[in-house]
């Protein structure tokens, strides 16, 4: 029997009415200008985060989150199971990657301006993209168990402490009692694996849907003198090009996992002494920094609430930097900019400080 | 539909009762996840320790033990008597430990220094070392929790 493939789509589309989709996706167009790159780094995101799915659910097929279990399955996956120890690294480097493109990202919309009205809300869901990478990260780190990432998130979990009142109850929350046990392992790997996935799922599917219903944004001088901007199709013109980025940066990728692939040291043991050197991942060390620099006490408070809640207004800040930045094309739009500048001039230093 | 005199219609108040009931029943069940969620946490009273473990410290040697899944640090002092800590940093909880040559106490994750009494001497320690109280008897070494006496 020859299947008609017309009729079977036509079965399909009359029951899910896909067709306005592809039909928006033929005709989608991107604006082609001096800043036009920066578009490709929010696909590439998203092709780092396929690479986690795939190679997360891997190593989860022989990982075991629990205290007796945790470094001896990664170090039978890394010896035993057929090409565990690349599955491992490509995973681990690729959160690397993803972070650091998702940086820069965000710091090409922040100096373009790109959040400016009506992209607001694309922003302060990128923003909160953004946390949840990052709990990814904290999270994950503490899933080989071992001396430093034990340190490591005795200290990171401990930092809502300097929080009043509530401090100690999101501290308990992370670790699922007063000191991290096997118990904050199991709830790590819950989060790291089931709920941040939900979460930032649902969270992208806003994110993606915003930014096609807005469309791409144009230069802020170009939107200014209602200037019409070149476009390239989507499809295929686009795709095309954005493969060619994927294909470069999956070479990158599996070059790199090859050649630095992630150690495992020993089983963590909770009476010891934390080892030296303890450190975050590289994205957290200009905050790790920061909290190294305030002294113990400042008056009648702690130096680590000071800089807890310094930290805090500054995320909230940049969350809400859209209704900040409200004339864009103004002298605060101008010292926006160049702040933008300052903190990364500061996080740069200060990431490099935390290391010598 | 409106009564005379009312201050919302019928549909208004009827989605109201409906409402808050629906609310009153999700709220009914927050309590009971919270506490699931947060587990019960208790730091121990005391902990009993074989006192012969111990009894050969020299002094000024310090000895780790079991401070329920804390470290705990024990130290003889000069005159034969013992001195404990809760292990950790007061600073953002890591594991320290004594280094001998300084005769102090060090957390590595930020480089806190303690002196011989536990007391915060540099780096970004803000308190001392939490001190516990060790008491032998008979052949057990308790160590308590300051202000929870013996249990008779």
């Amino acid at each position: 029997m020859k299947i008609d493939m017309k009729k079977f789509a036509a079965w399909f589309d009359d029951r899910l009415a896909l067709t306005p989709i592809f039909k928006y996706m033929t005709k989608k167009e991107v604006p082609q200008h001096e800043h036009s790159f920066w578009y490709y780094t929010g696909s590439s995101i998203l092709l780092f985060l396929f690479i986690q799915i795939i190679t997360g659910i891997m190593l989860a097929l022989y990982y075991k989150p629990t205290l007796e279990g945790a470094t001896d399955s990664i170090g039978r996956i890394m010896t035993e199971i057929p090409l565990g120890w690349l599955v491992r690294s490509v995973h681990s480097w690729s959160s690397t990657f993803l972070i650091a493109i998702v940086m820069i990202h965000l710091l090409a919309i922040w100096f373009t301006k790109s959040y400016r009205k009506p992209r607001e809300a694309t922003w302060m869901t990128g923003m909160m993209l953004l946390v949840v990478s990052m709990v990814f990260g904290f999270t994950g780190y503490l899933l080989p168990w071992d001396d430093l990432s034990l340190s490591a998130t005795k200290v990171g979990t401990n930092i809502p402490m300097a929080i009043p009142v509530v401090g100690k109850w999101v501290t308990q929350f992370l670790r699922g009692g007063g000191d991290v046990t096997g118990d904050t392992l199991t709830r790590f790997y819950l989060f790291h694996v089931c709920i941040l996935p939900l979460v930032i799922f649902a969270i992208l599917a806003v994110h993606i849907l915003l930014v096609q219903k807005e469309g791409m944004s144009v230069p802020l001088k170009d939107e200014i003198a209602k200037k019409k901007v070149p476009a390239l199709p989507f499809w295929p013109n686009f795709i095309l090009r954005e493969v060619v980025i994927w294909l470069v940066l999956l070479g990158i990728l599996l070059t790199i996992s090859l050649m630095f692939a992630p150690s495992l040291e020993l089983t963590a043991d909770l009476m010891a002494p934390a080892p030296e050197g303890v450190k975050p991942e590289w994205y957290f060390l200009f905050l790790f920094q920061t909290l190294k620099i305030f002294p113990a006490n400042m008056g009648p408070v702690t130096g680590e609430f000071v800089a807890v809640v310094l930290i805090l207004i500054a995320v909230v800040a940049i969350f809400f930097l859209p209704f900040i930045d409200n004339k864009p094309e103004g002298k605060k739009g101008k010292i926006i900019q160049y702040l933008g500048v300052v903190g990364l001039i500061y996080a740069i230093v200060f990431s490099i400080w935390s290391l010598l | 539909m409106r009564i005379d005199n009312a201050y919302f219609t019928r549909r208004k108040f009827l989605n109201s009762i409906l409402g808050g009931w629906l609310g009153a029943v999700a709220a009914s069940f927050i309590s009971p996840i919270v506490k699931f969620v947060w587990p019960p946490y208790k730091e121990p009273d005391e902990v009993k320790l074989v006192f012969a473990d111990y009894s050969g410290m020299q002094p000024g040697e310090v000895k780790n033990f079991p401070w329920g899944s804390k470290p705990g640090l024990l130290k003889r002092a000069p005159d034969g008597s013992f001195i404990a800590w809760v292990g950790v940093c007061t600073h953002l909880d890591c594991n320290v430990s004594w280094v001998a040559a300084k005769q102090q106490f060090f957390c590595a994750c930020h480089d806190g220094w303690y002196d011989e009494n536990g007391t915060n001497v540099s780096g970004p320690p803000p308190k001392p070392l939490r001190r516990l109280e060790p008491s032998v008897e008979g052949e057990d070494l308790f160590v308590r929790k300051p202000g929870v006496g013996a249990k008779t």
